[in-house]
């Protein structure tokens, strides 16, 4: 059924993105870009394609649960939630209405490094859209009352994440991995650092983050920028800039190994295996996207596929992923199956970790890893709001508008020698994190099979 | 609308790609003031393979679609799960292509492959970029016919058979409350199993029944193919021909349902398991689409719970009372379905206090007549949502072949002007005709204390020896 698949979904759209991004295709068109610095600092990407009579607004500031202040995790999470809730005209009632009359979605989200704000509506009601989304931005109030319930509701959305064993995993893992680090804690928190929280902390948050200089908003559609000049940047320019000042990151990860086992009645154990990743900005960014793609990024004929499901059927879904944020994220393999075969898919898993490091993947391999990435560009800026989302990304990580036609280039660069070398600086395969969320009753626990997994297996590849 | 499909997928990569568009279903402005059937082209082949294809020149891509009229609803008792468990094997190969071939073929050239299984339908597709599209269709044409099936290959697929089973039924609440649901709610229609099977016909099912429903159900008379995007027609239209204009066309399976008798009386099933928050689903029986009601039914599902300023978000989500509520009127099954309404209560709330706001909003409906602002808000909220819907090429193609699978894809056109002829009248109508309690099926899950078996260090996956830190 479906609210457990959504709710996948987003947090798959949230925490993946900066992997998903960094792909073109050196034959695609260039879509042209316009790129606006308006006096307040705000970035403003536009990009007009006319197909469709809607306008898709997306705005990123960085404000993600990276800032939120240490004993008052959260907070972030519930300023961007609050923004809807009430501002200094407009009750939360007031917003819900309009919108809705309108057919519009207006809608908040928080990630690790960043919110965003996003509007979706018909062209004709673009003003009206536009007045909503702006007044939600600048001028909430946070009524009170209001972010109360918010919190309560908070609360039993933390409690009901609990139903569902691959979050209770990512959480762990996290928890385990950033060690006292701003990435360790959920977006939405804890109970106890919720509880703490109050109207006065996230009309604060939302005073010294939500600033232009801190934002880049994207404009996708049926809108050509002149009509932007025209009817949203007088607009914009009322919005005030402010002081920044640096978020200190403490980049501490822990070493493994460790294991972390979490009893539940469940027939499948959730697996999680993963270490530090690396940051967005790392050179090594596009030798680990192919390593990862051959590894367990790329659909079914990847390595991990292929061991543990294809040939042996221990798993539905197996994939590996780095999660690249402005500060290194984490590496992460993740796997369902069966109690029974736990262990049996951990070792596999850890084997072809050791095999990235040992051997040089073939030519096909790397070949077909290039051509797949490459040509897969289109198909992720496909959309108003793919295209938005991607745009106010690739301005956040400073990738700059010749990003798309240099892409080829920086992929086809990368060389079997790099991705094994990458390989050995970022899998650590002995000293991983391994989350097992299932039923600790039942399966195999002989945890022996990896340590000469070399050895029983045939050369592959 | 189409948000709540009950479907199972070969990848769960793809799955989730199909959700995220769901989520965010586009026709040009062209196409939507002029209708799409304007804008599509249909030919049906000698062999009766119906081909719908549609320009889109927006962006460089094109989704290639493979139709066949077959899912759960075409198997049997004791045989159920066989049209998900074929899908799965579809990714097999052929004599002239492997498996992992034609994976490879479709990555190579920047593609996402994968299908998708309903009680109605089942669904194969490439999203590519569209200079690479034509080589997909040579592919598609001959799994059609020539799927190489063997023995091994089927012990293993079931085996991940199971773990998606495990994964998406065995371990999720709330997916498990909605197969019991549908179990109670369908008594004769086959619309009472789950598209996946129950996991002891998966553990029954032979590799006999698989060739037999392979038989039987993928022919061209029983499939259409769909392709939209940055595509020329002729050039389309020629390569279709030629890759599958070849396959005979077999019989038309009979695809005659059973279907349900009018319930007399509510019906009440029960889920007691660990969970940590209840959950909640009421299905009315409702009719599919042939029925104008269809349309005056969706309105109520946007008047109850579409955006938040809906009346059941207004009374239960803004009062604290649930963290979720949902209504959705699937009227693109094939046979009727269900009018469906979940909620998901906060912690400590009651869900007889839920069902009763719930009942209240219903019978407002049934006695008020809606204002005339909340029914503007509602046809708009609808037709916006199908516009903005068609912003993805994928979804697109989607909304065309569901509303062919029940009818013709041309009474896609027939949604945004049917939506804005409904009356208050009808609202109040098909309210007191389908959504009352002898109509409908009440599933609540009950949270069940977790089960404290003692763990037995050394035995299981408790472990032993290695640093570990055991989180109960």
């Amino acid at each position: 059924m479906m609210p457990t698949y959504f709710r996948i979904a987003l947090t798959t759209v949230i925490f993946c993105f900066s992997l998903l991004l960094p792909q073109n295709t050196s034959g695609f068109p260039k879509t042209p870009v316009e790129r606006i610095i308006l006096s307040n600092g705000l970035v403003l990407l536009i990009s007009e394609e006319h197909s469709l009579p809607s306008v898709t607004l997306q705005l990123l500031v960085e404000a993600g649960s990276r800032a939120d202040p240490p004993g008052l995790e959260g907070l972030a999470n519930l300023t961007s939630e609050g923004l809807l809730l009430g501002t200094a005209t407009l009750t939360a009632p007031q917003i819900n209405e309009s919108i809705d009359f309108i057919g519009a979605s207006l809608s908040t989200s928080t990630g690790k490094d960043v919110a965003t704000v996003r509007l979706r509506v018909l062209k004709k009601d673009l003003d009206k859209g536009f007045r909503l989304f702006f007044e939600a931005l600048t001028r909430p109030s946070f009524p009170e009352d209001e972010i109360k319930k918010e919190i309560q509701r908070t609360i039993g959305l933390i409690k009901s994440e609990e139903d569902d064993p691959s979050l209770v995993a990512e959480k762990a893992f996290e928890k385990a991995l950033f060690i006292g680090n701003p990435y360790g804690h959920s977006v939405r928190s804890t109970l106890e650092s919720l509880t703490r929280a109050t109207r006065d902390e996230v009309f604060r948050f939302h005073k010294s983050h939500y600033l232009p200089n801190k934002a880049i908003l994207a404009i996708t559609g049926d809108i050509t920028p002149a009509e932007v000049r025209t009817r949203i940047v007088p607009k914009l320019g009322s919005w005030r800039k402010g002081a920044t000042f640096p978020m200190p990151f403490r980049e501490d990860y822990a070493k493994g190994p460790t294991i972390i086992r979490i009893n539940r009645s469940l027939t499948q154990a959730n697996i999680i295996i993963g270490s530090e990743g690396t940051s967005r900005s790392n050179p090594d960014f596009y030798a680990l996207t192919v390593m990862n793609y051959i590894l367990g990024g790329g659909g079914f004929n990847s390595r991990l596929m292929r061991e543990i499901r294809g040939k042996r059927g221990l798993a539905y879904s197996v994939s590996s992923i780095f999660g690249a944020h402005k500060y290194p994220g984490s590496f992460q393999i993740e796997l369902q199956t069966k109690n029974a075969s736990a262990w049996e898919a951990i070792s596999l898993a850890i084997c072809e970790m050791k095999k990235m490091q040992s051997d040089l993947v073939t030519e096909k391999e790397i070949s077909g890893a290039k051509k797949y990435l490459i040509g897969n560009f289109p198909l992720r800026i496909d959309t108003q709001t793919k295209l938005a989302n991607f745009l106010v990304h690739a301005e956040y990580y400073g990738l700059g508008l010749e990003y798309p036609q240099k892409y080829h280039s920086l992929l086809n660069a990368v060389t079997r020698e790099d991705v094994i070398r990458t390989a050995r600086k970022y899998l650590k395969p002995d000293s991983s994190t391994l989350v097992i969320v299932g039923n600790m009753n039942e399966g195999d626990n002989d945890q022996r099979v990896h340590s000469n997994c070399m050895n029983n297996e045939n050369p592959v590849r | 609308m189409f948000r709540y499909l009950s479907i199972c997928t070969t990848g769960i990569k793809v799955f989730l790609l199909l959700m995220f568009i769901c989520a965010l279903p586009s026709f040009s402005q062209r196409q939507v003031e002029a209708g799409l059937k304007e804008q599509v082209h249909e030919t049906i082949l000698p062999n009766g393979l119906k081909v719908i294809i549609l320009e889109n020149h927006k962006t460089p891509v094109a989704t290639l679609q493979v139709w066949y009229r077959v899912g759960s609803r075409n198997e049997t008792w004791g045989k159920t799960g066989t049209s998900h468990m074929l899908e799965h094997m579809m990714f097999k190969g052929t004599k002239k292509t492997s498996g992992e071939t034609f994976t490879r073929l479709i990555e190579e050239a920047g593609g996402n492959n994968n299908a998708f299984t309903s009680a109605d339908f089942t669904a194969y597709f490439e999203n590519m970029n569209s200079k690479e599209i034509l080589a997909a269709i040579d592919l598609e044409a001959d799994r059609m016919q020539n799927l190489l099936l063997r023995q091994d290959g089927f012990e293993t697929e079931r085996m991940v058979v199971m773990e998606e089973r495990r994964l998406r039924t065995e371990d999720d609440p709330r997916a498990y409350l909605h197969e019991q649901l549908l179990a109670a709610a369908f008594l004769i229609q086959p619309y009472h199993w789950p598209v996946i099977g129950w996991m002891g016909d998966l553990k029954r099912l032979t590799f006999d029944d698989l060739t037999a429903h392979y038989r039987t159900y993928y022919n061209p008379a029983n499939a259409f193919v769909i392709l939209a995007g940055n595509v020329k027609k002729e050039e389309a239209l020629s390569r279709i021909r030629r890759a599958f204009g070849v396959i005979p066309g077999g019989p038309r399976p009979d695809q005659k349902k059973a279907l349900e008798e009018p319930q007399a009386g509510e019906r009440r099933t029960i889920v007691r398991r660990e969970a940590q928050l209840p959950f909640m689903l009421i299905g009315y029986h409702v009719p599919n689409l042939p029925s104008p009601d269809s349309y005056a039914l969706e309105v109520v599902a946007a008047l109850l719970a579409r955006g938040k300023s809906s009346r059941l978000y207004e009374r239960l989500v803004r009062k604290g009372l649930v963290l979720m509520i949902d209504a959705e009127n699937d009227f693109l099954s094939r046979d009727p379905s269900l009018f469906l309404v979940s909620a998901q209560p906060g912690p400590g709330r009651d869900a007889v206090d839920i069902e009763r706001v719930i009942d209240g909003e219903i019978r407002r409906l049934q006695e008020e007549p809606v204002t005339h602002q909340d029914l503007e808000k509602a046809k708009n909220q609808l037709e916006a949502a199908f516009i903005l819907g068609q912003d993805s090429l994928f979804y697109q193609a989607m909304v065309l072949a569901q509303h062919e699978i029940v009818s013709d894809w041309r009474r896609v056109d027939m949604y945004v002007p049917s939506i804005r002829s409904v009356t208050q009248d009808d609202i109040m109508r098909v309210t007191k005709q389908y959504l009352i309690s002898d109509n409908r099926t009440v599933a609540v899950l009950i949270p069940a204390p977790p089960n404290e078996a003692k763990q037995e260090a050394g035995r299981g996956l408790s472990g032993k020896g290695l640093p570990n830190q055991v989180i109960p």
